[in-house]
């Protein structure tokens, strides 16, 4: 193409594959960019519960004799809801993060398909910081929620609106950089 | 090069290619699927209606595999879901309305038509538009004259109007020849193997290999069966002996019958009045059982058992591996080391060891203490070597171990390693500097002056180190001043020195503090009447 004499025009159909190119070039490199910035992660699917109300949820209750709880009772103030289950390996490697998170807001534990003695054992070794847990032994109440594997977090505003979803551990990043700005702004 | 002859034999080929994968996939056997029995309707009318759905559902936890296909047990409990509500009466609309409520347009095989997936959907059409209107226009251009071109095709004189139109008419005859071609075969493959609601496709075409594969699967299969079910019998004949409960347990772990082998070694637990080797390969078992998990009830079983026996290798690894999923990876390599002090460096386990040691170095940014001794791959390549080979290696390696100790003499860890390595080769003598050096270098570590002590009186060495020995005792006394190995060494010295007096004062010390019934009571007794 170099020695193109001078005097002819260049045609415009010998841009397309070039601008083509370009575009499609652009688009990934936005796109590698913003994961390699830590913006877009590519393991989250997108939730389609965030904005909505959360489903009515109850489950019975692990520590009381008696009695079911659900997001619902906790109306009124910001929530935390964790899906969590003791034979998941990632839920232990949030379980500080869940401790820090305790300080600013309520968290609601689901023990997503669990043995009940397990979840305490569970609880006992990585401690508690949950204001209480449903025991949710068949899944139905994680099927409800959208869960598609644990852990799995979801913000709750007084109305108990889901204002956000995160699926995986809470790492430092999901912590301080979504998190807590998120429920500094809810109080 | 003229691009005409090329093209030919190349559309051949093409079509060739396109007709092959026709035919592989009209040849396709039945489709694989996840489906268990128990999860079907009795109803077949509603059971296919299921079928179908779920067909169209992606699992959330493979992605590309429908909920049909996936082992996933999100896709069984997407499954029963689609199951419960069909016979509650929903319509087809109604439960893919639900479940996309919840899990979103992404749950679809094949997205929805909207504003959003407008390009997604369009994306075909304006691609083999584009490629279309590039071809003609490549075409076109080729039949403008141009002087200057290098083509030697192009560089025929005769270029009167009539066969400039000739040649268009035979260029474009040819480039809608290939872009229907394009069009075709690509709607044909999309057809046949990319649209979202086809099934899996087993490997067909390589029916020969697989039988044979197969053959030798089902021989081991049998073999399999034919062990697990001797050592069942084996048990129900005799079943008190532990022995039996073992095989049975590896034969269950070999057939891949779980809840068979955590039984066997339950019982043989029982049978051994909680063995901490049996307690710690049911932790094992379990573990596995769980995907690799430490599991809390398996957890419960690994301190059981280093309760019981704090070097137990398997459990020592369990342990690590436990703290190594809990993130704490400190404590993980801190396990993992005690491993492979425990171990010889032969164990089978050792390489496997030092990769997880890494691993877990690199993942909890820790600086594992340098270890320049040999590594897993130089033992692995020494075990197949011949014995000369090897020992001329592991010769070399220990050289220049100990080159690099002599001049980095502050690495205790390093000398206690080179100090194993001359007890492989049999330098005994050799052996007994390192563990001094290591002493040396561990000051504050009673052990260390301990395992040097020891292979000095193991070795009968106290002559020949005999200020080593002075000064490492010294230390051992001042660190641990009551140990019973304390006690027993400065007996051991004062007699080799012979002040007969105080070896007694520190034996009788020593047997004051032991249990009557300790074995080593009246070996001592008779080291004390033997003074």
């Amino acid at each position: 193409m170099q020695d193109r004499p001078s005097g002819r025009p260049l045609r415009a159909s010998f841009l397309i594959p070039l601008v083509a190119f370009l575009v499609l070039a652009g688009f990934a490199t936005a796109a590698l960019m913003a994961t390699l910035r830590g913006e877009r992660d590519v393991s989250q699917l997108p939730s389609t519960m965030i904005g909505k109300a959360v489903p009515d949820v109850v489950l019975p209750r692990l520590d009381a004799e008696a009695g079911d709880v659900g997001p619902a009772q906790f109306a009124g103030a910001p929530l935390l809801v964790n899906v969590f289950a003791s034979w998941c390996a990632p839920c232990r490697a949030e379980a500080p993060a869940l401790a820090i998170l305790e300080e600013d807001i309520r968290i609601l534990g689901i023990a997503y398909k669990d043995k009940p003695a397990d979840t305490r054992a569970f609880l006992q070794q990585y401690g508690n910081p949950f204001v209480a847990i449903g025991v949710d032994r068949d899944g139905a109440g994680g099927m409800a929620l959208g869960v598609y594997g644990v852990p799995e977090t979801f913000l709750l505003d007084a109305d108990g609106t889901i204002l956000l979803r995160h699926a995986g551990p809470i790492d430092r990043r999901v912590l301080e950089d979504i998190l807590l700005p998120r429920i500094q702004e809810l109080q | 090069m003229p691009l005409s002859s090329a093209t030919r034999p190349m559309r051949r080929w093409a079509l060739l290619i396109c007709l092959g994968l026709a035919a592989a996939v009209t040849g396709a056997a039945t489709p694989a699927n996840a489906l268990t029995p128990e999860e079907m309707l009795a109803d077949p009318v509603l059971e296919q209606r299921a079928r179908d759905l779920s067909q169209g559902l992606r699992c959330l936890v493979c992605q590309n595999q429908s909920i049909d296909d996936s082992d996933a047990e999100l896709a069984r409990d997407l499954r029963t879901e689609v199951r419960r509500r069909l016979t509650a009466g929903q319509s087809d609309a109604d439960i893919l309305d639900a479940i996309r409520d919840t899990y979103g347009d992404y749950v679809l095989l094949n997205p929805p038509i909207a504003p959003s997936t407008w390009i997604l959907w369009a994306a075909p059409a304006i691609i083999l538009a584009g490629g279309a209107l590039l071809v003609f226009a490549a075409r076109r251009r080729d039949d403008i004259p141009d002087k200057d071109s290098p083509l030697p095709a192009r560089e025929t004189p005769a270029r009167s109007p009539k066969h400039v139109s000739l040649k268009s008419s035979v260029a474009g005859r040819q480039a809608v020849a290939l872009f229907s071609l394009v069009v075709g075969c690509s709607l044909l493959i999309y057809l046949a193997l990319g649209r979202a609601d086809l099934p899996d496709r087993p490997l067909a075409e390589r029916t020969a290999e697989i039988a044979a594969l197969k053959d030798t699967a089902q021989q081991d299969n049998a073999d399999r069966v034919a062990r697990f079910d001797a050592a069942r019998a084996a048990v129900e004949a005799e079943p008190e002996r532990v022995s039996n409960w073992l095989e049975l347990a590896m034969a269950a772990a070999d057939a891949g019958r779980s809840e068979t082998e955590v039984t066997a070694l339950r019982q043989a637990m029982v049978l051994t009045d909680d063995d901490p080797t049996i307690v710690s390969m049911l932790a094992e078992a379990l573990s596995r059982a769980a995907d690799g998990q430490i599991t809390i009830p398996a957890r419960a079983l690994v301190e059981q058992a280093l309760a019981a026996n704090p070097a137990e290798p398997r459990a020592l690894f369990l342990y690590g591996l436990a703290a190594y999923q809990d993130g704490d990876y400190a404590a993980a390599i801190d396990n993992w080391q005690q491993l492979q002090r425990v171990s010889s460096a032969d164990a089978p386990w050792m390489p496997l060891l030092a990769d997880n040691i890494a691993d877990a170095a690199a993942a909890g940014g820790i600086e594992v203490p340098v270890s320049p001794g040999p590594d897993a791959a130089d033992i692995a390549a020494a075990s197949e070597m011949s014995t000369e080979d090897r020992d001329a290696m592991i010769a070399g390696m220990v050289d220049g171990l100990a080159a690099r100790l002599e001049d980095n003499p502050e690495d205790g860890p390093g000398w206690q390693r080179l100090a194993r390595a001359y007890d492989v080769l049999g330098r005994t003598e050799a052996a007994q500097d390192a563990l001094v050096s290591a002493a040396d270098a561990l000051v504050a570590d009673a052990d260390a002056q301990l395992a040097a002590l020891q292979a000095i009186v193991a070795g009968n060495a106290e002559d020949r180190l005999v200020d080593d020995a002075d000064r490492l005792l010294a230390r051992l006394v001042e660190m641990a001043p009551a140990r019973p190995e304390t006690l027993y060494l400065r007996g051991h010295f004062a007699a080799t020195n012979g002040d007969v007096e105080a070896a007694r004062a520190f034996w009788q010390q020593l047997l004051d503090r032991l249990p009557e019934d300790a074995p080593i009571a009246g070996q001592l007794r008779a080291a004390i009447e033997a003074l």
